[in-house]
Formats: C-alpha cells, sequence, structure tokens
C-alpha cells in the first residue's frame, strides 16, 4: 500500500515541478533574500587581482563572446570587468566574435562609461564584429589594424587616442574574454601561449570545471565562473550588480534541485527494501 | 577530369597545410605575411560562406512551403524574423541607438532577439530539474561518487548551500569552498586533462591525414 503510494511520487506530472522551480526563482526576485556571500573563490580572486596590479594607461582587450542565452550568466562578469578597468584608469578595446554580442556590448558601453566619465576613442574603442576567430587572433599578432582598421562607427583606428602605441599583442597588457563559447581556448591556445600574453576569462558556470588545467598551468591568470563569480567580482570592486541580485534566485533553485535528487533517492531506497 | 576533381584539390590542400604549419613555426617576414594574407582569404571565403548558408537556408524553407511539409507554417517565421532584423539593421546602419534614442533595430534587438534567445535557453532550467528528479538514480558506486561530487557542487556554488555545510559539517573543520577546490584542481583537472591530450593527438593525426591526402571524404563522393 505504502509501496504504491510512494511509487505516485515518481509518476507525478512534471508541470508540478516547473511551477515550484519557477516560484522559488521567481519568488527572491521580488523579496530578496539578502544572504551573505561568504567566500570568494581563488580563481575570481586572481583575475581581480590581476587587473588591479595594471599601471594605469594599460591597454586591455575585451573579448565579449556570448548572446543574449547566457547573458545572465556573463553579462554582470562583462560589466563588472569593465567597471573596474576604468576604475584603474586603463585603456579598454572590445572585440567580438558572436553576432549576437553586438547589442549587448552597446548596452554595456551606453552606461557604464559614463559612471567614470570615459569617452569613446579615447579611453576606450570598441571594434565591429567579425566572423573568423582564428584568423582573426592570428592577424591581431603582426598588426591589428589589417583587420580591424576601423571601429564601429567607422572611425579610422590607428588614429584613435585610445590606440596610441598599441599595434599589436605586444602592446597589450591582459586579454579578458568573457564567453559561452570555447572561445577562451581559442585565446589560450592561438594568442596567450604563442606571444605570450596574460589571459584572464569569464565562463559560463557549467563549463567552469573545464578550465581547471588550464589555470594550474598559468596559462589562465584567473577566471570568473557563473553568476556567483560575478556576485564575487562584484563584491572584489564594492559595486554590486546584476550578479549580487541574481544570487538569491541561484540559492534556492540549487537548493530545490538537490532536495529533488535527494527525495527521489530516499524514496527509491525505501521502495526497494520495503 | 580526374585531375580537375581530385588531383589539383589535393595539391592546393597539401602545399598551403605545409605552408601554413611551417609558417606557424617559423618567426620569418615572409612566414608572417603570408599568414596575414591566408587570414584575409579566410575571412573572405568566410563571407562568401555566410551568404551560401543564408540561400541554401532560403531555398529549403521557400521548398517546404511550397510542399506545404509538416510544420511549414514554422518556416515563415524564417522570413518574418530574417526581415524583423535586417531591415531595421540596415535602415539604421547597424546602429542600435541614435541622437533620438534606440532605433528599431535596438528595439529588435531588445525586445525580440534577446527576449527569445534567453527564454529558449532559460526553458532548459526547468527541463533539467526536472530531469534530475526522475533519472539521478543512485543505483551504482559509480553513480554514488558522482552523486556526491555533485552534491558538494552545487551545494557550495550557492551562499546559502555553504550556511547549510557550515552548520552541518562545520566541526569537520574542513570549509565547503576547500573541498570543492580539491574536486576541481585534481580528479575534475585529471580527467579534463586526459580528454584535452586525447582530442588534441586526435586533431593532430586528422590533419595530417587530410594533408597528406589520406583522408579524402571532405572532397565528396565523385
Amino acid at each position: 500500500m505504502l509501496k504504491e503510494k510512494l511509487e505516485k511520487f515518481f509518476k507525478i506530472d512534471r508541470r508540478c515541478i516547473f511551477l515550484v522551480l519557477a516560484v522559488v526563482l521567481f519568488a527572491p526576485i521580488m523579496k530578496p533574500l539578502g544572504l551573505p556571500n561568504k567566500t570568494i573563490a581563488r580563481d575570481t580572486r586572481n583575475a581581480y587581482e590581476f587587473m588591479d596590479k595594471l599601471p594605469a594607461g594599460s591597454f586591455v582587450l575585451f573579448s565579449l563572446d556570448y548572446d543574449p542565452s547566457t547573458r545572465p550568466e556573463l553579462h554582470p562578469q562583462a560589466i563588472a570587468m569593465i567597471r573596474h578597468a576604468f576604475k584603474k584608469n586603463l585603456r579598454v578595446g572590445v572585440v567580438t566574435f558572436i553576432a549576437g554580442s553586438t547589442g549587448l556590448i552597446e548596452q554595456i558601453f551606453q552606461t557604464v562609461p559614463g559612471e567614470y566619465n570615459k569617452v569613446n576613442g579615447a579611453d576606450y574603442v570598441i571594434f565591429p564584429y567579425m566572423a573568423n576567430p582564428v584568423a582573426v587572433m592570428t592577424q591581431m599578432a603582426s598588426d591589428l589594424y589589417g583587420i580591424y582598421d576601423k571601429d564601429q562607427d567607422g572611425k579610422d583606428a590607428k588614429t584613435l587616442p585610445v590606440m596610441q602605441g598599441i599595434k599589436n599583442y605586444k602592446n597589450m597588457s591582459l586579454i579578458i574574454c568573457i564567453t559561452g563559447t570555447a572561445m577562451l581556448d581559442y585565446w589560450v591556445a592561438y594568442v596567450g601561449d604563442k606571444f605570450t600574453v596574460p589571459v584572464a576569462g569569464g565562463v559560463t558556470a557549467i563549463s567552469q570545471p573545464g578550465y581547471g588545467p588550464y589555470l594550474q598551468t598559468g596559462q589562465l591568470k584567473g577566471l570568473i565562473g557563473g553568476m556567483k563569480g560575478a556576485a564575487e567580482y562584484e563584491s572584489l570592486i564594492q559595486a554590486p550588480g546584476k550578479g549580487t541580485s541574481g544570487i538569491d534566485s541561484l540559492n534556492l533553485g540549487h537548493v530545490l534541485v538537490l532536495l529533488l535528487i535527494l527525495t527521489a533517492n530516499i524514496i527509491l531506497l525505501i521502495i526497494k527494501y520495503l | 577530369m580526374k585531375l580537375i576533381k581530385k588531383q589539383i584539390p589535393l595539391a592546393i590542400v597539401l602545399v598551403f597545410g605545409v605552408l601554413t604549419l611551417v609558417s606557424y613555426y617559423v618567426p620569418h617576414k615572409l612566414s608572417v605575411d603570408y599568414i596575414e594574407t591566408m587570414n584575409k582569404w579566410e575571412n573572405i571565403v568566410a563571407a562568401f560562406a555566410f551568404l551560401l548558408g543564408l540561400v541554401s537556408l532560403f531555398f529549403s524553407h521557400y521548398y517546404k512551403i511550397k510542399r506545404k511539409a509538416d510544420g511549414w507554417g514554422y518556416s515563415l517565421f524564417v522570413y518574418v524574423g530574417f526581415l524583423a532584423m535586417v531591415i531595421p539593421a540596415f535602415i539604421w546602419h547597424g546602429k542600435q541607438t541614435s541622437e533620438l534614442g534606440m532605433t528599431s533595430l535596438g528595439w529588435a534587438f531588445r525586445y525580440i532577439y534577446n527576449a527569445l534567445s534567453a527564454s529558449m535557453f532559460a526553458v532548459l532550467a526547468f527541463y533539467i530539474v526536472s530531469t534530475a528528479y526522475r533519472s539521478f538514480r543512485i543505483k551504482s558506486a559509480q553513480a554514488f561518487v558522482l552523486f556526491v561530487a555533485a552534491f558538494i557542487l552545487i551545494l557550495g556554488k550557492v551562499p546559502l548551500g555553504q550556511i547549510i555545510w557550515d552548520s552541518v559539517l562545520g566541526w569537520t573543520g574542513q570549509g565547503v569552498d576547500q573541498v570543492i577546490e580539491w574536486i576541481m584542481g585534481v580528479p575534475a583537472v585529471a580527467g579534463k586533462r586526459g580528454i584535452m591530450i586525447g582530442i588534441a593527438i586526435g586533431a593532430i593525426v586528422t590533419s595530417f591525414k587530410i594533408i597528406f591526402g589520406i583522408e579524402k571524404q571532405y572532397m565528396g563522393k565523385d
């Protein structure tokens, strides 16, 4: 009798689970829990410290390669790192190899530079979308103007004040790739290793474990993983944003998954030994 | 015919394959110039590939509509979606904002593409949670190890999990972040490194097979 009752739990309508998850994700957005983020991951701290130690005026190249599907995790990372770069008075260059990313880049640069009185062309430059990442990365090693002769607005890139003294990777202090694709692997393999340029990254939580080998060997100077990584970086630069506010939903979502797996397996055990 | 269809393409692959491989390791001006030229050619070819893909997509959906194949109505949305993004992009020269505020391209990006793309991906979360409940069964020792690792990683990835860990297992003196660092730094890296080395060796062997004409499937059946 009890066995039959318990078996019914496995046949529960999946829409009920969908509803519970929707409530669990939505409720903290409406009423934040405000749980403290007690730890900062070592790799996030390393990325922060590497950028923090760069002298003012250094050129940092951002490769922002994500589209709206991974926006909740990666957009806050990009915003936090760009804020940090502006705060440290670093020069910022932006490239992308994902067409869907162009609109998101534009959204970032509509608001963030204004917070630090940064001017397009003088303090930062946005290059247009390019389709063939490996070819572009290789070309930029000798002369980046061979590919990016103009910026996104059609201005001559070479004459922009922000590009003074920048010709190739030798003139860059750091490359940061924030991506939901394998683009960070390309930056490490085709640029970081070959031209000895420091590379750091930001990736989705699901792909974070795959970058362990690069972190151990120092091929990656630091790595931000998922929304938690974004929240950690935001707390390091003391500028809470979407990463911090989204962490509550993530909290409850993760705990729900664990509870469901545990419940299902406890029921299974009871059925087996009943 | 064999000369045009087989021998000349194979010779091109051999010559350019060897040259590109050698150029990667030779830091000479000639090799740098060669790589630059190849990069420009590659970009031009990629642009044509885009165009080819677009034409092919349009034709395949056109025939689907013409034949009234199953789900042909959805094919109409390929054209609707394409026009909804491309026409504003042409009008505003790819700009999402102007002096007047958000352009129609900006609007289409933010409220059509952004919303649809994010929704598609977000739906995955619901299926993953439902599948985790229905399918994650600890029926073997391997499944148990996988469960323990997943449990610790999921728990440690959020502040609430860290609070739970500290209150239940705080007496062990090990923080969840330290345990996660060990899992990520030792077993996960060992597995990942093995996979990466395997993929790299496979890619090198396949590349050599293509360059030296042993692997010819990319040339088609003719």
